[in-house]
């Protein structure tokens, strides 16, 4: 079976960048159960620091978000 | 008026009440809900479910009746000794297990001890099961006693995993939560639970449809012919209820002779028996006392039936060939027969082998547990009066009782259905244990008695049983498939559970009401089964059925219908019933004697004239509340009739029968009536057609006969029927608001309508199901004209300002999952294989790094197209002198967004363990997936009048009345003529003088009559307004100002916008992918296939239309 959809060119100056994590990349998540920011590395348990709850919500990002309004 | 002081009120009426509900909303009460009719609906189930554990202690009866298990093991000389002795061992010659369960407990859900990280609250909440996708269950153990022959009972709490708690019942958190409690646990301030979570989909058992329990049902079958040479298709049938609710099905077969035989089903396999072997098994009895027991007394009316007489002698006289004289004998001869089915120890004798079978298969209702003497008579009056209806039903001198007719019909609750299948798994996992001790023996060489065994049998033996009965449990509820030793008396294997989807509240509420006749039944090719029959008036809905395959199979409950779910105590009725002159001399005359049983138990026979007198004496006394009747007890009283139903009076007292309301006259007060009674009382519709000395009873309500959603219909009786129907499945089929706590729920689909309204055509019962807290759909101005051409058909035109301003404006939410422990299996922290987030040291491109934040999950709030990243995880291993995980490729597993539609990230959840020390393995991404109503979404009234949008039609170009105003929507007039949808005209005049006076307008069924009629009511309200009396108005045509030759209709209309859109639907293609072997286009829209031309769209082209070129291709 092959699909033959229309792919879009890849651009090529589409470089990128290369992740150095460093010793603390931690981003902040908020606790489903009772709001606390909590700061989590990468492979940390997921848990709330405070009450040990086991969903976190991501936050809305601090960056522009911004669309086409049609 | 704080809500705290007073007790919040529970009376509703058609008004709109918005302040009311505004403060409801606000402050959700702290005492009880406001709308008890909602949470009367699931009762059902909720109850059923409590009975398990609660009072009514099923779980308890059904240890009880699995009893002790005990296992024998002996040396291998001994055993070819037992061979040659047919009355068993002596149990000298071996060692005897015996084990049994002395206690179940189920404990509400908890986080597990190996979480030491919470600290506050260690419940976990039905909320978080959603959010986790996780199972909402509580650990299930039992105490285990076992002892070595006739040492001490020894005892061992076992664990047996996690069973699935329904919602909101004595094993959940939220039991007696006020709504207040409940909003502040994340859910609906309304929440009526009723229903499972498993992997966070919410499942529900489904009520299904079985035999009236403890009655002995007279059947006509074709196919018992086929069962061999003298069978007819005369049969009685009785479904045999034990007291945990667990069934087994005895029947009589009628043979051509006159003989009669007993069959019945043992793990999955059939057996016969004479049924005269069974009579003198039960007891020490004679032929004499078996003649009189069927035909009657010396001297009665009843030796005079010949055909009955002569047919007892054949019966006495063939079994004398068996030559077995006495009870004991007997039951030796039925044990040795049936040993090896049983499941009974080696050494038990044969004579208690016969026992066992008497307790476990004949007639379990009267006896299933150390069945005593007396039961033993129960049983074996009740075996004579079922051969003695057989008879008269083979005589012609009684009707069959028709097994699609709900008066004999019970419903399969829930809860009870749930504690079967875990009754039957503690017996499979009893039974398993003897397989554990003989690998324990084989091995070690001991036998039961070495001090090791004792030592070994909790700690090695047990373990090497499957005591996971939790997940056995788990996989019944989210497959439906019932995966049964037994059967369980029942007639299928799967479709016990549905998911239930909470598309809008309609949909999500009906789910409860729901009864099905059961997947046996939707193969047969006859429609017998499907027919709406008068017996269900009042039980279940007439109008509430799907269309299609499922028609009349799956019905739902009248909105007053209830289903009990324990036993009553009827311990005084036998004494009562004596009192009245009930005596246990019969006759097979029933002109003489009819029976009267309770719960399927002779209690005695009385002359037909003193029947009637009984039963209207229990009835007054039962609604009257004397005597200790209680009021939910059904008397069954069947008159004496020329061929008609076998005559007697049938007391029902027990839990699963269909009960409703209606007014008993002579008391004036509420008297519940089942559907067995109902058929035999005067029930008065209304109170104008109660006949003085004719009518013992009246409805309270005309409506009570429909179901919740039926009810929702306005004017529903303007109607022709189908169009009803139509409306139930649409309602259902709305996009709606499916709760308010939908910033908790993580459903794969939830459908959300913006601009909800409530309808200003509603009746009072729209208020008392709390229906504004979920609105369904708009009010709209609807004119019924053929204008611009667009409204062909079906189709209808939107006025584009009034979709400009929000008219039927609607989102998806989808929720995905990002798992990367696919296989789950492997449980611990350091079987972790990826993370998410990017690798150290990875390339990482700009359109990536764009899309997702540094921890590899996108940004909340951004917008994503088809082939966007969605998250970015990279794999790992442990590195124990790092203490962490370590990536070793440097690349990056990216998962993308597939779906074509643009969408919006709303939520991110990042999912722990239980144990609460794992890294991230799941996110739930909830994704928003705007739908503005484009040309091509489907549409509805509340009448079954159905249209797709064919045109935004620009504001200025719509026509216009003389008062300005331009209608939201325009359809067609030939929608009406040939649909009779009357209620939408009504409709639309109460909607239209609604809106003019401010009023909510009372849409029941069944309020106007030729008298007093309806375009009359509503036609004077809208000349007090100053508008035309008919609903009609001149209007003028927005292009050329011109006003129309006709008056056009103009009126208000709620119209509900259908979840089915062009956008989901639509299906284009020019090349694509092709099917390996034949070359042809693929099939299916999601994969990018074409829609196949059939046989039939083939003889459309080529005749049709005279393209014989194109004939070739085909
Ligand atoms: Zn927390």
């Amino acid at each position: 079976m092959s699909r033959e959809a229309y792919v879009a060119p890849t651009s090529a100056f589409n470089t990128g960048t290369t992740v150095d994590p460093g010793p603390g990349l931690t981003t902040q998540y908020i606790c489903g159960d009772c709001n606390q920011k909590v700061l989590l590395k990468q492979g940390d348990g997921i848990r709330c620091k405070e009450c040990g709850h086991r969903i976190l919500y991501k936050e809305r990002t601090k960056r522009m978000v911004q669309f086409e309004a049609r | 008026m704080a809500p705290s002081r007073t007790s919040t009120p529970t009376q509703w009426s058609a008004d709109f009440d918005t302040s009311r509900r505004e403060r409801l909303f606000r402050n959700p009460p702290r005492d009880h809900t406001a709308y008890p009719a909602l949470v009367d609906a699931t009762q059902p189930h909720i109850q059923s479910f409590n009975a398990l554990l609660g009072n009514g202690q099923l779980l308890a009866a059904a240890i009880r009746d699995i009893g002790t298990k005990s296992f024998l093991h002996q040396r291998p000389e001994a055993n070819a000794a037992a061979a040659q002795d047919g009355e068993g061992l002596e149990p000298a010659q071996g060692n005897r297990l015996s084990l049994r369960i002395r206690e179940v407990f189920v404990e509400k859900a908890t986080i597990p001890p190996a979480n030491k990280y919470s600290t506050k609250n260690r419940e976990i909440y039905p909320a978080e099961c959603r959010e986790r996708h996780a199972t909402y269950r509580g650990k299930l153990r039992i105490r285990l006693e076992y002892r070595v022959n006739a040492g001490q009972w020894q005892e061992s709490v076992r664990d047996m995993g996690q069973i699935p708690i329904m919602l909101k019942t004595n094993r959940c958190h939220l039991e007696n939560c006020t709504p207040a409690q409940l909003v502040q646990q994340k859910e609906e301030s309304e929440e009526f639970g009723g229903y499972f979570i498993v992997n966070g989909i919410e499942k529900l058992i489904r009520m299904l449809i079985v035999s009236r329990r403890n009655f002995p049902m007279a059947i006509v079958r074709g196919s018992f012919v086929d069962r061999g040479g003298t069978y007819t298709k005369y049969g009685m049938q009785i479904r045999s209820v034990r007291p945990d609710q667990t069934s087994q099905t005895n029947v009589l077969h009628y043979l051509a002779d006159g003989n009669i035989t007993f069959r019945f089903s043992w793990r999955k396999n059939e057996y016969l028996v004479p049924v005269m072997m069974i009579l003198k098994a039960l007891v020490e009895t004679n032929d004499r006392e078996i003649f009189e027991g069927i035909v009657g007394n010396l001297g009665s009316q009843g030796v005079e039936n010949t055909f009955m007489a002569d047919r007892v002698e054949l019966l006495l006289r063939t079994y004398k060939s068996y030559n077995l004289l006495g009870k004991a004998r007997t039951r030796a001869y039925l044990g040795e027969k049936f040993r090896p089915v049983l499941g009974v120890p080696d050494d038990m004798k044969n004579e208690d082998v016969g026992t066992e079978f008497l307790r476990k298969v004949v007639l379990v209702h009267l006896g299933n547990v150390d069945v005593s003497q007396s039961q033993d008579i129960d049983k074996f009056k009740l075996l004579l009066f079922m051969i003695r209806k057989l008879y008269s039903l083979a005589a012609g001198d009684c009707a069959v009782d028709n097994p699609d007719a709900v008066s004999n019909q019970e419903v399969l609750l829930p809860g009870f259905l749930y504690g079967m299948l875990i009754k039957e798994k503690f017996e499979d996992w009893l039974r398993s244990v003897q397989g554990a001790c003989e690998d324990w023996i084989r091995t070690s060489g001991a036998t039961f008695t070495d001090p090791g065994f004792l030592r070994d049998f909790t700690s090695k033996i047990l373990r090497r049983t499957n005591e996971n009965i939790g997940s056995l449990v788990e996989y019944f509820l989210s497959t439906g498939n019932l995966v049964s030793s037994t059967g369980l008396d029942l007639q299928q294997t799967s479709g016990y559970t549905v998911v239930a989807e909470k598309i809008n509240f309609y949909r999500f509420i009906s789910h409860f009401r729901m009864v099905h006749r059961g997947s046996f039944f939707a193969q047969l090719k006859t429609t017998t089964v499907r027919k709406l029959l008068p017996e269900s008036w009042g039980f279940l809905c007439p109008v509430h059925t799907p269309d299609g395959s499922p028609c009349g199979l799956l019905n739902h409950l009248a909105h007053k219908c209830k289903v009990t779910t324990r036993d009553l105590d009827v311990s005084p009725i036998p004494r009562l019933l004596a009192g009245l002159g009930v005596s246990d001399l019969s006759s097979a005359s029933t002109d003489e004697k009819v029976v009267v049983q309770l719960d399927g138990r002779i209690m005695g026979f009385c002359a037909p004239e003193q029947a009637h007198t009984i039963a209207d004496t229990l009835r007054y006394w039962k609604v009257q509340g004397s005597h200790d009747v209680p009021v939910e007890l059904e008397i069954g009283y069947i008159q004496n009739s020329k061929g008609g139903q076998y005559p007697g009076i049938y007391l029902f007292s027990q839990a699963a029968r269909m009960i409703r309301p209606v007014k008993y006259l002579p008391l004036d007060a509420e008297d519940s009536v089942g559907p067995f009674e109902q058929p035999y009382m005067s029930i008065a519709c209304t109170d104008n057609e109660i006949e003085s000395g004719e009518s013992t009873h009246v409805e309270y309500d005309p409506t009570n006969i429909l179901s919740i959603v039926a009810n929702q219909t306005p004017f529903s009786d303007f109607n022709q029927s189908p169009r009803n129907m139509y409306q139930c499945q649409m309602g259902k089929q709305a996009m709606g608001t499916p709760g308010t706590s939908l910033r908790y729920r993580t459903d794969n689909k939830a459908y959300l309508l913006q601009t909800g309204q409530t309808p200003i055509v509603r009746p009072p019962l729209y208020n008392e199901y709390g229906l504004d807290n979920f609105p369904n759909g708009v009010n709209a101005v609807v004119a019924v004209i053929s204008y611009t051409g667009y409204d062909m058909d079906d189709a209808m035109i939107i006025n584009k300002s009034a979709h400009e301003r929000g008219f039927g404006h609607g989102t998806i939410y989808k929720t995905k999952i990002v798992r990367l422990n696919e296989d789950r299996s492997k449980r611990s922290a350091h079987a972790v294989t990826k993370l998410f987030g990017f690798a150290a040291n990875s390339h990482v491109p700009a359109h990536v790094r764009a899309k997702l934040d540094a921890d590899g999950l996108p940004y909340i709030g951004s917008q994503i197209n088809e082939g966007d990243i969605l998250a970015s995880c990279y794999t790992v291993t442990w590195e124990p002198t790092k203490h962490g995980f370590i990536n070793r490729d440097g690349q990056n597993e990216l998962h993308k967004y597939k779906d074509p539609e643009t969408a919006f990230i709303e939520e991110v959840r990042v999912l722990g363990s239980e144990t609460g020390n794992e890294p991230c393995q799941a996110i739930s991404i909830k994704l928003r997936v705007p739908r503005a109503p484009v040309i091509g979404d489907k549409f509805s009234s509340r009448h079954g009048q159905k249209g797709v949008c064919s045109q935004k039609w620009p504001a200025v170009d719509m026509p216009f009345s003389e008062s300005g105003i331009v209608p939201d929507i325009i359809i067609n007039p030939h929608a009406f003529p040939s649909r009779m949808t009357i209620g939408m005209f009504v409709e639309s005049l109460a909607g239209k003088s609604g809106a003019l006076h401010g009023l909510a307008q009372d849409a029941s069924p069944w309020r106007f009559d030729e008298d007093h009629t309806a375009g009359h009511y509503f036609g004077e309200q809208l000349r007090a307004a100053g508008y035309n009396y008919h609903g009609n108005e001149p209007m003028y045509s927005g292009i050329t100002g011109g006003e129309f030759a006709a008056d056009i209709y103009l009126g208000v209309v709620f119209y509900q916008r259908l979840r089915h859109m062009v956008n989901d639907k639509f299906q284009v293609r020019t090349t694509g992918p092709v099917t390996q072997l034949t070359g042809q286009p693929i099939k299916g829209r999601a994969r990018g296939g074409g829609i196949r031309v059939g046989e039939m769209e083939r003889d459309m082209i080529i005749p049709g239309l005279g393209c014989v070129r194109v004939a070739g291709a085909f």
